[in-house]
């Protein structure tokens, strides 16, 4: 491959045209970027916003950008309308220049400088690398003080790419057509008619819809929904795994009428779609597992005033419209579109309540904290939708504590049940803390990063615990740490403080607090997914 | 009025394919083992390779380990069991 101060090799590249363009970096005094990509590499379709983002940053004729396509003609073109590129796009389609740049994998960045030589090199998707090529180009202008790729912006820092195709064994230079789950547009959803002696509601209940009633989708209802935000219905949102079903706006649109959503509820709901089906929550996993995981939804800033979700008394039931509505939403698309039908593709032992829906708010209100969004980096006067692939509830009553650390200690008792007792350093948990511990905590000194501080520190599974060999935890003993509690030798349960999440929830009167599990966590399980509404 | 409704469930077509022939004898193959990475998997494997090769007579055991049992096998896990030639692969879970 080449690398920094080696001399980039002229070229001539027909466009998606067919017309022959010549690319002689080091001339004109102009900067040269070169993406090499493949149109089916999901860390290529990570990268082009940001691409597109600064071709419309650099100054004309001080920079080119220029990608080169490692995939056939059609392909190629179809990517370009999918990901509305910005910038002019070539086809190497016998990897003709591919070899001569001999990038390891997709997307390869070439930064070519004025000299014709190579100044630096990006392999696949790193928001720090980008960045810094960013800063290059943009050095001297206008848009010099911009950040390309934001921390917070709901992608990850940094993702692998693919192998170039000149170094696979067996490509043949396209792109496998058998499922396309990039498409941005989608089928337009069949019409069901109904006979007048048909009840909608019986109809929809034995057509599987939910077990529980639905409000039938009606030609009416769904428009009425499609009313409410400004995209085409056959716009695809995303594939939904485990059968990677096409949620187009439509078919989210209906989930919104069946799970009886104000149309209002449609923006969150295609912003939550988008969050479910982020490859780090895992959702074909968490559909998947025989365990009790499903998806937890929590809101946070301004949304939650806007379109009343409660985020107080009975925060984890049947409370508000806005809170059952949206997290049903999610379940009906996960159920219709992602397939994961319960006793076919879900397969949970003993499932779990939340799977009718699990939707909560920080009560922002009554905690005297940064809201959960706000510890993520969001602005508070943003409004985001959480994650979270989690166990049901676990109750902490506490009534007879005078001090904040007795408090903790209860929660800490609770915590080391998650997932099982003695199985630790794998799991995560959200701590839901009352306003009424709130208060005790608050008057003691503490406050978001102490209490988890505290709980990192004093949550451990006494040693004796393990006299029986036989069981849970045995197999996992190497990765343990030993820490002492209180005089008491214990396993520390979390590995690290940050598995340790808090919000404020619930009624001002009653000191419970909760502790909700989570399935199997980091990147081999699922990770939390915060995305901004907007 | 009729009632009319917008279908909600997914309508994209998946496409079939068709299961790859049965094996219809074991004596002289290659079989691959997928250990889904999960604990006492290789437990679990070491006992059938072991019983593959004294009762049926299979001639090679590949073993190939997915990275996390949480999600699909990556492609390169799978090719390696496919360029390894194998005659048939069992995917075996464990706990």
């Amino acid at each position: 491959m080449l690398e920094s101060g080696h001399a980039a090799p002229q070229f001539v590249l027909p466009d998606l045209d067919g017309r022959e363009i010549e690319i002689h970096p080091g001339s004109g005094g102009c900067l040269y970027l070169l993406v090499f990509f493949e149109t089916d590499c999901p860390t290529c379709r990570l990268t082009f916003p940001y691409l597109n983002s600064l071709a419309g940053l650099v100054e004309a004729g001080s920079c080119r950008i220029i990608g080169v396509s490692q995939d056939s003609l059609s392909s190629t073109r179809e990517f370009v309308d999918q990901m509305q590129v910005r910038f002019p796009v070539l086809h190497d389609g016998e990897w003709k220049v591919t070899r001569a740049y001999d990038p390891l994998a997709v997307p390869t960045i070439f930064l070519i400088g004025e000299d014709g030589n190579v100044a630096k090199t990006q392999i696949a998707f790193d928001k720090n690398d980008l960045n810094e090529i960013a800063g290059l180009l943009l050095k001297g202008t206008p848009n010099q003080s911009v950040t390309l790729a934001g921390e917070f912006d709901g992608n990850p820092a940094s993702k692998p790419g693919c192998t170039s195709r000149h170094l696979e064994t067996t490509a043949d230079g396209d792109s496998p057509a058998a499922l396309n789950l990039y498409a941005r547009t989608g089928a337009r959803s069949s019409k069901i008619e109904l006979g007048d002696d048909v009840d909608p509601i019986e109809y929809c209940l034995d057509a599987g819809f939910d077990p529980l009633p639905v409000v039938p989708p009606t030609i009416e209802r769904v428009e009425r929904m499609l009313g409410a935000v400004s995209l085409p219905p056959d716009q695809v949102i995303a594939h939904v795994p485990p059968n990677y079903g096409e949620a187009t706006v439509e078919k989210i649109a209906a989930a919104a009428v069946m799970a009886g959503c104000k149309p209002e509820m449609m923006k969150p709901l295609i912003t939550l779609t988008r969050a479910v089906c982020d490859e780090r929550f895992n959702i074909h996993g968490v559909q998947a597992t025989t365990h009790f995981a499903a998806p937890l939804v929590i809101v946070n800033g301004p949304i939650r005033k806007e379109l009343g979700f409660a985020s107080g008394s009975n925060v984890l039931s049947n409370v508000a419209r806005a809170n059952s509505t949206l997290g049903r939403a999610l379940q009906l698309l996960l159920l219709n579109i992602g397939g994961a039908r319960p006793g076919e593709m879900d397969m949970s032992t003993l499932g779990n309540p939340g799977k009718f829906s699990y939707c909560i708010a920080e009560n922002e209100e009554e905690s005297p904290w940064e809201p959960f969004h706000v510890e993520q980096g969001f602005r508070p006067d943003q409004s985001t939708v959480t994650l979270f692939a989690a166990e049901p509830p676990r109750g902490v009553s506490e009534h007879n504590a005078r001090k904040g650390r007795t408090i903790l200690r209860a929660i800490c008792q609770n915590l080391t049940t998650i997932f099982g007792y003695r199985l630790c350093m794998g799991f995560e948990a959200f701590v839901v803390i009352c306003p009424e511990h709130v208060r005790t905590l608050q008057r003691d000194g503490f406050d978001k990063d102490s209490i988890r501080r505290f709980l990192f520190d004093n949550t451990g599974i006494p040693l004796r615990a393990f006299d029986d060999d036989d069981g849970e935890g045995v197999q996992y003993l190497k990765a343990y740490e030993k820490i002492t509690i209180d005089g008491e030798p214990c396993y520390r349960k979390f590995a690290h403080p940050s598995q340790i999440r808090i919000i404020v929830a619930g009624g001002t009167a009653g000191k419970f607090s909760a502790v909700i599990g989570s399935w199997a966590t980091g990147p081999r399980g699922s990770q939390v997914v915060t995305y901004p509404i907007e | 009025m009729p009632t009319v409704l917008i279908n909600p469930l997914n309508e994209a077509i998946n496409l079939k394919v068709a299961p790859a022939a049965r094996l219809s004898h074991l004596a002289g193959t290659k079989i691959g083992l997928l250990d889904i990475s999960k604990p006492g998997g290789s437990v679990f494997l070491d006992r059938i390779e072991h019983l593959l090769k004294e009762r049926f007579g299979v001639k090679d055991v590949i073993r190939v380990t997915k990275p996390t049992f949480t999600k699909p096998a990556p492609t390169d896990v799978i090719d390696l069991l496919s360029k390894a030639g194998c005659h048939g692969v069992i995917e075996a879970l464990a706990d």
